[in-house]
């Protein structure tokens, strides 16, 4: 800690002292001879492991059979195996303190887990079993398709659903990412032969990544991941094929009335890149600056200065084939149009002015300073970990990021906030009270309106 | 195996203010936190929410820091921050990499030394607070339920039943006198703990914490505070509207025994043999079984607190949102079959034995997450925080686990009978105002 010591401590900020060196934990990779690609990382800050069992195949791959299929598949995954009942899965895995989850988002389906490290073996056999060996027992099923549609229903009354709905079906159009929940119909519609076969023709070793990071030692792991998982049999890999997208000219408003809501959710959004774009980085420290951080400059001005909201957000989301660039506030529903006034002009502001040096070094400082935090921990790492394989990013991502970081330059944050903060053709999406909201929405473009109730 | 060995040391400052430290080199990076004790329970009468909106203020500025730097300072760092308001704890937390210890110690000083706020500041974050209490609360489906809604029912000493998020007439009527008074009444080093855990030595970290906050003056001795309720006796109904769902839910809270008592250790492994995720008997027996739930929720505080970081009266609270076409009664007698189960039998010895390796390896968990990833052990300082606080002893964080790990099923048992009394306790429905489509 280099410090002077002054009389009054507290007439000057603090510097900040030396950095200390972030080393990235060395991984361990192998391919399978089955296809499946494997990435292992030791951490030993407590005595447990944590990973997921990813294949590159979601909700995208069978949008034209039925939207929401990975995920009733995901979901009836574990509840049965050829060897093991819904109970018994269960009471295993609490015997064994350890934890399941199987889900599916649009580009992947995934079953992670996180247990002691003492009973590692124990926790793989199982993953390896619902990875292979699902029954899809017919009662589990309509539970769940029960529950799933219990779940859409609560989901459509909820402004924050109904918001990212509508906007991913306006951005996204003919795409499969325009679809983020199927309807009550169409659950009512799966069969089980259809989970079957999804889970058949994605569930497969070369479709796969498995990623473990813990308290373990690498090489004893990856024998062990060889034995349980080696005997899997390949298959062919899908390909899900790519749709274009519509063509947004000029803003447009979208209002979903959602009768009796005492606030007004907003999202202002516009199509923009994937995470393996070249641009990523220039962008995500532009969205940084703009609303990414708690002293971004949208945070600032509406909920710091004018009090319109409690968490206003903006963000840069890579789906696998597109990508989109966002803003959410939850907004008083008197200030409806001067929320929008201001996230506009915040978002003009970052196309036309360059940023002043001071503070694009601070936001460089918060990005690179933010992704550090992901080493201290096993979930941190995973996570990271995920975002660079999953994405097919180089290798030695996690080394270079922070240099890549600063040595990005004003220039580079007005480029991206030109090329991918599209002001002109943003969609603007509105959630609440048709009444309350009056002819605050109109005056920023022409207005569509919805029901939240599925069409 | 099940004793852990987190290093910590501790010393206390002439002000009163204690201090803990826990070490670890694994990550250039280190969570700071300083917690307070006093939280929502003892906010002042006619003044609901006023905690809250107070832990908003400490954000607005200090002697040096004015508005906006605290923010700044941290973000533009390579950090992140933010605070939380609890029944009886309030804290302010960073994670930063770790050559920016020494600037959040300064800050962390600058405002327990001197909060400096004004009208307009206090006029904006209640602005905000409203916008929070509507995102969270009035306007999402089952909001508030059943954190809100239960204790006003269960309890009848205003510190335990008054509305914690506030009244908006309440927020309103908070002045700029009210906050400097909360502030020099709780907000003093000898009623908060200053954490340290990560990437700092304990010399470095006692060195600064003496710098920075060795001049704060201990302030006045704190109010007498009764928080005691009166035996709870009776069954305690109550009923809410659901304006947005449109499934039937109710919420069932049990008083909880004191922490650290032998009861306290049993009725965790009962809290979880209940409502430990699927396996647990609720869950199974009303989702997966006999389908009359779609969703079951439980625990001691749930879902805003837990087991160790509560310090007054509480409940075990169980949440069940229900199929409309089972009436209210018939869920609850479902539910009330489950508890009638355990309080006949108590639990099978094997269902014991997982039940500890699972409280085990999710106690592990917390202490390193807690946050998510992004604040790195925050579950270690809340711990370290509340055994600090509440039992000044932080090295319970090592050896809590053993009671846990030796409860029998005759304890088991008999804290089920003792403690989940049908004839004694709250229950409070959610009535849909909307029908189902179906």
């Amino acid at each position: 800690m280099a410090t002077v010591q002054l009389s009054d401590p507290f007439a000057q900020v603090p510097s900040l002292g030396p950095e200390r060196p972030v080393v990235w934990p060395a991984r361990t990779r192998r391919k399978l001879a089955n296809g499946l690609e494997v990435v292992l990382v030791e951490s030993h800050t407590i005595p447990k492991f944590a990973g997921e069992l990813y294949f590159r195949s979601g909700n995208a791959a069978a949008a034209a059979k039925a939207p929401g299929l990975a995920e009733i598949t995901a979901t009836v995954v574990r509840t049965g195996t050829e060897k093991r009942s819904s109970r018994q899965i269960e009471e295993d895995l609490r015997r064994i303190g350890a934890d399941v989850g199987t889900s599916a988002g649009a580009d992947t389906s995934a079953i992670g887990f996180n247990g002691l490290t003492e009973f590692s073996t124990d926790l793989l056999n199982l993953v390896a079993e619902l990875a292979q060996q699902a029954s899809f027992p017919a009662d589990e099923f309509e539970r769940e398709r029960r529950q799933m549609i219990e779940g859409l229903r609560i989901a459509r009354t909820t402004p924050s659903f109904l918001a990212s709905e509508r906007m991913r079906r306006i951005l996204f159009g003919a795409h499969p990412y325009a679809i983020i929940a199927p309807t009550e119909t169409q659950v009512k519609e799966y069969r089980l032969g259809q989970l079957v076969e999804f889970y058949r023709t994605h569930y497969t070793p070369g479709n796969a990544l498995l990623i473990a990071v813990g308290d373990f030692a690498a090489p004893q792991m990856m024998e062990q991941i060889e034995r349980i998982f080696g005997s899997w049999k390949p298959a062919t890999v899908p390909v899900v094929p790519d749709t274009t997208l519509p063509e947004l000219h000029g803003r447009h408003v979208h209002l979903v009335h959602l009768p009796e809501s005492v606030q007004t959710q907003l999202v202002v959004a516009n199509h923009a890149i994937t995470r393996k774009h070249p641009d990523w980085l220039r962008l995500a420290l532009a969205n940084s600056i703009y609303g990414g951080a708690f002293n971004s400059r949208l945070i600032m001005n509406i909920r710091e200065q004018k009090g319109y909201t409690y968490s206003p957000r903006s963000g840069v989301h890579a789906l696998r084939q597109h990508g989109y660039f966002s803003v959410n506030a939850a907004v008083r529903n008197d200030v409806v149009a001067a929320s929008l006034t201001e996230i506009f002009y915040e978002i003009d502001r970052m196309r036309s002015l360059a940023v002043a040096e001071d503070e694009l070094s601070d936001a460089r400082t918060y990005m690179s300073g933010v992704f550090s935090l992901g080493l201290a921990t096993q979930d941190g790492l995973a996570s990271q970990l995920s975002t660079v394989y999953l994405n097919e990013l180089p290798d030695n991502e996690l080394e270079t990021y922070r240099q890549r970081v600063r040595t990005l330059s004003a220039a580079d944050v007005l480029a991206a906030a030109r090329a991918y903060f599209d002001s002109a053709n943003a969609q603007i999406i509105v959630v609440g009270d048709r009444g309350q909201i009056g002819d605050q929405a109109g005056l920023f473009g022409e207005v569509t309106e919805y029901s939240a109730e599925p069409e | 195996m099940n004793e852990l060995h987190i290093p910590l040391e501790t010393t206390k400052l002439e002000n009163g203010l204690r201090v803990v430290i826990s070490p670890d080199r694994t990550a250039p990076v280190a969570t700071l936190g300083v917690y307070y004790n006093i939280g929502f329970r003892l906010e002042p009468r006619g003044r609901s929410g006023f905690a809250h909106l107070f832990e908003h203020m400490m954000f607005q500025g200090s002697e040096h820091a004015g508005k906006m730097m605290h923010i700044k300072l941290i973000n533009s760092s390579g950090g992140v921050l933010n605070g939380s308001t609890h029944y009886d704890v309030t804290n302010y937390y960073e994670s930063i990499p770790s050559n920016a210890v020494e600037r959040v110690l300064w800050l962390e000083a600058d405002r327990m030394r001197a909060l400096k706020v004004d009208d307009e500041n206090l006029r904006n974050q209640r602005d905000v607070v409203k916008e929070e209490v509507r995102v969270n609360v009035l306007n999402q489906p089952y909001g508030g339920f059943p954190w809100l809604d239960l204790p006003p029912i269960a309890f009848r000493n205003w510190a335990n039943a008054h509305n914690f998020y506030g009244d908006f007439a309440d927020l309103d009527a908070a002045s700029l006198d009210d906050v400097q008074q909360f502030f020099r009444t709780y907000y003093s080093p000898a009623n908060a703990v200053l954490l340290m855990v990560g990437d700092i030595t304990p010399d470095e970290g006692f060195v600064l914490a003496r710098r920075y906050f060795g001049s704060i003056p201990p302030g006045p001795p704190l109010p007498k505070a009764d928080v005691g309720e009166p035996p709870f006796e009776g069954v305690r109904r109550g009923e809410v509207e659901e304006k947005f769902g449109t499934l039937p839910a109710f919420a069932v809270g049990y008083r909880a025994p004191e922490r650290r008592t032998s009861d306290w250790h049993a009725l965790a492994m009962l809290d979880h043999a209940l409502y430990g995720g699927r396996a647990g008997r609720v869950y199974r027996q009303l989702v997966l079984e006999q389908q009359i739930a779609v969703d079951t929720a439980g625990g001691i505080q749930y879902p805003v607190g837990d087991l160790f970081d509560y310090n007054g009266p509480t409940l075990l609270v169980s949440r069940v949102l229900h199929k409309p076409e089972y009436s209210p009664d018939q869920a609850l007698d479902a539910f009330d079959a489950v508890i009638d189960a355990v309080r006949q039998h108590g639990i099978e010895q094997s269902e014991l034995e997982q039940v500890k390796v699972k409280f085990r390896s999710e106690y592990v968990s917390s202490l390193e997450g807690g946050h998510g990833a992004s604040i790195p052990r925050y579950g270690l300082m809340h711990y370290l925080a509340c055994f600090t606080l509440f039992d000044n002893d932080p090295s319970l964080v090592n050896s809590i686990l053993e009671g846990f790990l030796q409860v029998t099923p005759e304890q088991v048992r008999a804290a089920a009978q003792r403690y989940l009394d049908p004839n004694r306790r709250a229950i409070v429905f959610r009535k849909p105002t909307k029908k189902a489509a179906d």
